[in-house]
């Protein structure tokens, strides 16, 4: 029963903040595609602006349709859309369209679908249904398995799609949702840790083996617990182990370059294979200086020195026009909207609201860290887009779509069913 | 219920330090290493493309433009991004059938996809303005700009002027440093080497934005940063290009060098050497057949005969020993020598005079070209005096000059003849030097200023090419560095009774019918002995009286000394003191003499056709 009227109820930040994304991927996206230098593009290159363009409409049109809904087609239909995504998933992999080397599109007429990005918003859905579900008192490990399960399935199927960069934001989801699941902190830790002491490893052996013994040792004198301890050292310790095998022994030597690439692109061995596209944006965000170099003006642009430099390394683009006070803004814009989702989330009072947003929540962080530490070289080459930035209708469409179930949730927030907290 | 205020909290704070982390790695990125990236950045896109500045143009003595540039248009494509259902356009543009562009298309696709290839070189005029309207039409098609000679006057002077090519892979390795790259061009010989620093000019730059291809993408920072180019100076001749002209046609089908100088000054108003060549040849690829001609061919048309070919000077010699023994005292004005027709040192048989002149004085002698007299003037002194006055008149050295092509010529002394006859030499050996001949070789150029400086009555002056250099565009002008004049410390009056003794040469000697109408001059006639017919060999000054102009010229195996020099040099001095020829007719039929007189093969030689461009 609805007391106050909708346009009390809607949450206006958001969809403020949404736009002003949107609108700062458009302008660079322009940059990337017009200009003396696009001559030299690609005939379908030089239509991404305009095609971005049509997307973020046809987004208009879907967080509209979003709004309409009522919460209990989210709840309800939950499953059904997780499903229907597990269905376009093995589709793709049957009947798909490859490009970029991954099998994971799907051709509709006359738009070309990613359906591992739409998978995403079924799997988000799915486990706060899941989560939601759990009755007060319930064994919460089983949840928690059960919900790593949903996320593992769709994972999988990513990864035999050859599109390791977007299964790894599945997995990426897994301690994010077994956070939210109930589960104690210190396990959802254990579960971070191979990912963190793996990461330490590539820079060096002897920090991925210190950081497992100082893990360890914390791991023990914060919960005194024997089980948890033995478990530390296994997640910590197995990942160095395993990492210093696969880059000594198992891995070719091309595969160990991709991998260790970004700790020292610059060097002799990297810089025109796979060190080049990090060396390239690097160059291209550093000479952005403060102030950058002026909208269209970005030499590093203009050359097409970045790769990908309309969807993954957009954000290069931005550094270089724009300077620091472009990239600032945009983390800024992120930082604001992330946390209002997980306000929103937490102002629903209902678990099923508070997952959905905290999953979208977590899904941005997931490729916000990956892609622009990828371009800063943080992080080794991971072909992920930036939230509503990058280029690519699929992203765009399921990023908005996942803001605007969270809208629609909060708007109608009076309307779940008064159980939970 | 408090565990859960915690997890929000807890999860904010990851989102923040996530965040944060970003960025303050973009603040190491873009604060802190700014400038590192800023050099990776440049170095990467921004190509700096030189700008040539235009070479500087040459005038003659008066202002006339005798060489400047034109630019020349190839057409280049950069097959990549050409559109092949443009060809049709392209080639109706060039006015060329398709199959010849869709021909050279695949050539150039073969050399390279991406980098630009010459499609049609020298395209004329109306054909690059044609093709610039219809630029935005042809994707992939630009143009190559370059500078080419161009020659404006009838006045060749190749020797003089010298000629620029494309710098060669030697050169290139030396010139580096310098600024030079592949494909400039760099004078090669003559005023183009000499003052080549100075009439490049300065490069200029653009600074261009290049993709990762390494093509041309749009000016960097709208060419803020460009340099333009300076042009070089341009040079201020002191060649009379009229004079030049006539001279050069005088010369047809003869082979030797001549030379025209302002006694005043040393300014060289005319350099001749025949035969020649075309210096616009260069400005392409030069044919096989021509490159063989002008390499290897016994005439020999790149050779500078004018300041570089020696031969003995002949009676044009006389006028010097008169000054050495006028000076010297081996003899007074007045005192005669007895010529029997013959020096009795040979007996008769050798050394032997033209004539029986009886007792002659030194006037007498220069003006009837006596053996006997100078023989005898060489007998009294010795080879040493010789070599020292012979240097003051600047024979057996090069001239100190912008001349870059020059031979010392030959001046014995006493250690030459010891080493060229180490089992002794007496008189018999330096005797024949008195009248110019024997182991003694002068050049065209060397004789030239020793009748200017006999005209001047005793300065030697360094013989040039060059009065000024001034650079169009700031007004800037340059001198060269000539040496002072020296003087050769004979006395006045010796000059005064020499040149008295060339005026009778003219008057009522050998030279009599080559006097210019209404102008008094002084002249000598020489003859050269060589395998083949005698080299005509001529010296004059004019007017008489306050000279302005002295010839030195050499015709090879053309016969007596009047015969075929001295109306050369006899045209050449009335071209340059009334600006045109008499039309009388003894002036005309000399002068259709003249032209119709050939040079003798090279002995020993096919007489071979011209391929440098007559």
């Amino acid at each position: 029963m609805r007391t106050t009227p909708w346009y009390r109820t809607m949450d206006y930040v958001t969809p403020l903040l949404w736009l002003a994304l949107v609108a700062i991927g458009l302008t660079a996206i322009y940059s990337t595609t017009h200009g003396p230098a696009s001559e030299f593009l690609l005939e379908t290159v030089r239509q991404n602006f305009s095609r971005q363009l049509t997307w973020a409409g046809i987004c208009v049109v879907g967080i509209v349709v979003a709004l309409l809904l009522p919460v209990r087609f989210y709840q309800t239909g939950a499953f059904f859309i997780y499903a229907g995504s597990l269905l376009l998933l093995v589709m793709a992999l049957l009947f798909g369209r490859e490009i970029n080397g991954a099998k994971s599109w799907l051709t509709l007429g006359p738009m070309n679908l990613q359906v591992s990005e739409l998978a995403k918003v079924g799997t988000v859905l799915a486990v706060a249904q899941l989560l939601a579900s759990k009755r007060p008192g319930a064994d919460n490990i089983r949840y928690a398995v059960m919900a790593v399960v949903l996320i593992v399935i769709p994972g999988v199927l990513i990864v035999l799609q050859n599109d390791t960069g977007t299964a790894l934001v599945f997995f990426g989801l897994i301690p994010i949702m077994l956070f939210w699941s109930g589960l104690p902190l210190s396990t959802v830790l254990l579960v971070v840790s191979p990912a963190l002491a793996g990461y330490i490893a590539i820079w060096s052996k002897l920090a991925g083996a210190l950081f497992a013994v100082a893990f360890t040792l914390g791991m023990y004198l914060t919960t005194r617990e024997r089980h948890l301890t033995i478990f530390a050292g296994l997640f910590t310790a197995a990942p160095v182990a395993a990492l210093s095998l696969l880059l000594t022994r198992v891995l070719q030597p091309y595969q160990v370059a991709r991998i260790r690439s970004f700790t020292n692109p610059e060097a002799e061995e990297f810089r025109q294979g796979v060190g080049f596209h990090l060396v390239q944006s690097k160059a291209a965000i550093g000479s952005g200086g403060l102030t950058g170099k002026g909208f269209m003006q970005g030499t590093q642009t203009r050359g097409g020195f970045v790769p990908e430099q309309s969807t993954d390394f957009i954000f290069s683009v931005i550094g270089e026009e724009f300077g620091f006070l472009g990239t600032a803004l945009v983390l800024l814009l992120f930082a604001f909207l992330l946390i209002r989702l997980v306000r929103l989330g937490v102002q629903m009072k209902h678990p099923f609201g508070t997952l959905v947003a905290v999953g979208a929540a977590g899904i941005y962080l997931i490729h916000i860290f990956i892609n622009i530490g990828m371009v800063t070289g943080l992080l080794p080459v991971i072909g992920i887009p930036l939230p509503f930035l990058s280029y690519g209708g699929s992203a765009l469409l399921a990023n908005t779509g996942m803001l605007a179930i969270v809208l629609s949730l909060y708007m109608r927030r009076d309307d779940f069913s008064i159980y939970g907290y | 219920m408090e565990d859960y205020r915690i997890r929000v909290r807890f999860f904010i704070g990851i989102i923040a330090g996530v965040l944060v982390l970003l960025g303050l790695r973009l603040v190491q990125l873009q604060l802190v290493e700014s400038q590192v990236y800023s050099g990776t950045s440049r170095d990467n896109a921004v190509r700096e493309v030189r700008v040539q500045p235009a070479r500087g143009v040459i005038y003659d003595r008066n202002g006339t433009l005798m060489v400047d540039n034109e630019p020349i248009y190839t057409v280049t494509v950069t097959p990549q991004y050409f559109e092949e259902d443009r060809i049709g356009l392209l080639a109706d543009l060039l006015g060329v059938p398709d199959s010849v562009v869709v021909r050279k298309l695949r050539a150039a696709r073969q050399w390279s996809a991406f980098r630009p290839s010459p499609l049609f070189q020298e395209v004329p005029f109306e054909v690059y303005s044609r093709l610039q309207e219809n630029l935005y039409r042809l994707p992939g098609v630009s143009f190559e700009i370059r500078q080419k000679r161009r020659y404006q006057t009838a006045a060749r002077a190749a020797h003089a002027l010298g000629y620029i090519r494309e710098i060669s892979q030697r050169q290139l390795e030396a010139a580096r440093s310098r600024g030079y790259r592949q494909g400039d061009l760099i004078g090669q010989t003559g005023l183009e080497k000499y003052y080549e620093d100075a009439m490049r000019g300065t490069m200029g730059s653009e600074f261009v934005l290049v993709n990762r291809f390494g093509r041309e993408v749009m000016p960097f920072r709208n060419g803020l940063e460009d340099t333009p180019p300076l042009s070089g100076y341009d040079l201020y001749l002191t060649l009379d290009h009229r004079v030049q002209a006539l001279a050069e046609s005088l010369f047809v089908n003869k082979r030797g060098g001549a030379v025209a100088i302002d006694p005043q000054t040393g300014e060289i108003l005319a350099l001749v050497s025949k035969p020649d060549y075309d210096p616009d040849l260069f400005s392409r690829t030069v044919p096989p057949e021509v490159w063989t001609y002008l390499t290897r061919s016994p005439e020999r048309p790149m050779f500078n005969r004018a300041t570089m070919s020696g031969m003995p000077p002949g009676s044009t010699w006389k006028p010097f020993m008169a000054l050495l023994a006028l000076q010297e005292g081996l003899i007074r004005p007045t005192e005669t020598v007895f010529c029997p027709g013959y020096h009795p040192l040979g007996r008769g048989r050798m050394f032997r005079c033209m004539h029986v002149h009886g007792a002659i004085n030194v006037k007498q002698a220069i003006q009837h070209s006596c053996n006997t007299f100078f023989f005898e003037m060489m007998l009294r002194t010795d080879v040493n005096t010789f070599s020292d006055y012979a240097h003051r008149f600047g024979f057996g050295e090069t001239a100190p000059t912008d001349l870059l092509e020059q031979a010392p010529g030959l001046i014995p002394d006493s250690a030459y003849f010891n080493r060229t006859y180490p089992r002794g030499w007496t008189v018999g050996y330096s005797i024949n030097l008195g009248i110019g001949q024997g182991d003694m070789t002068v050049t065209p150029l060397q004789l030239a200023n020793y009748v200017a400086t006999i005209a001047n009555g005793g300065t030697l002056h360094a013989p040039h090419l060059v009065r000024k250099l001034v650079r169009a565009e700031t007004g800037e002008e340059r001198r060269p560095d000539l040496p002072p004049p020296r003087p050769t410390g004979i006395r006045p009056e010796h000059f005064q009774l020499v040149r008295e003794g060339m005026r009778l040469v003219m008057e009522q000697g050998t030279g009599a019918h080559l006097q210019i109408p209404n102008i008094p001059s002084g002249a000598k006639t020489g003859t050269a002995q060589n395998a083949g017919k005698d080299h005509s060999i001529f010296i004059m000054f004019a007017p008489f009286e306050n000279p302005q102009i002295a010839i030195g010229i050499v015709v090879e195996n053309a016969g007596f000394g009047g015969t075929a020099a001295g109306p050369i040099a006899s045209f050449m001095a009335e071209q340059y003191l009334t600006g045109q020829i008499a039309t009388t007719p003894q002036r005309r039929w000399l002068l259709n003499r003249t032209l119709n007189l050939r040079s003798d093969p090279i002995p020993g030689t096919e007489p071979s056709t011209d391929l440098a461009g007559d």
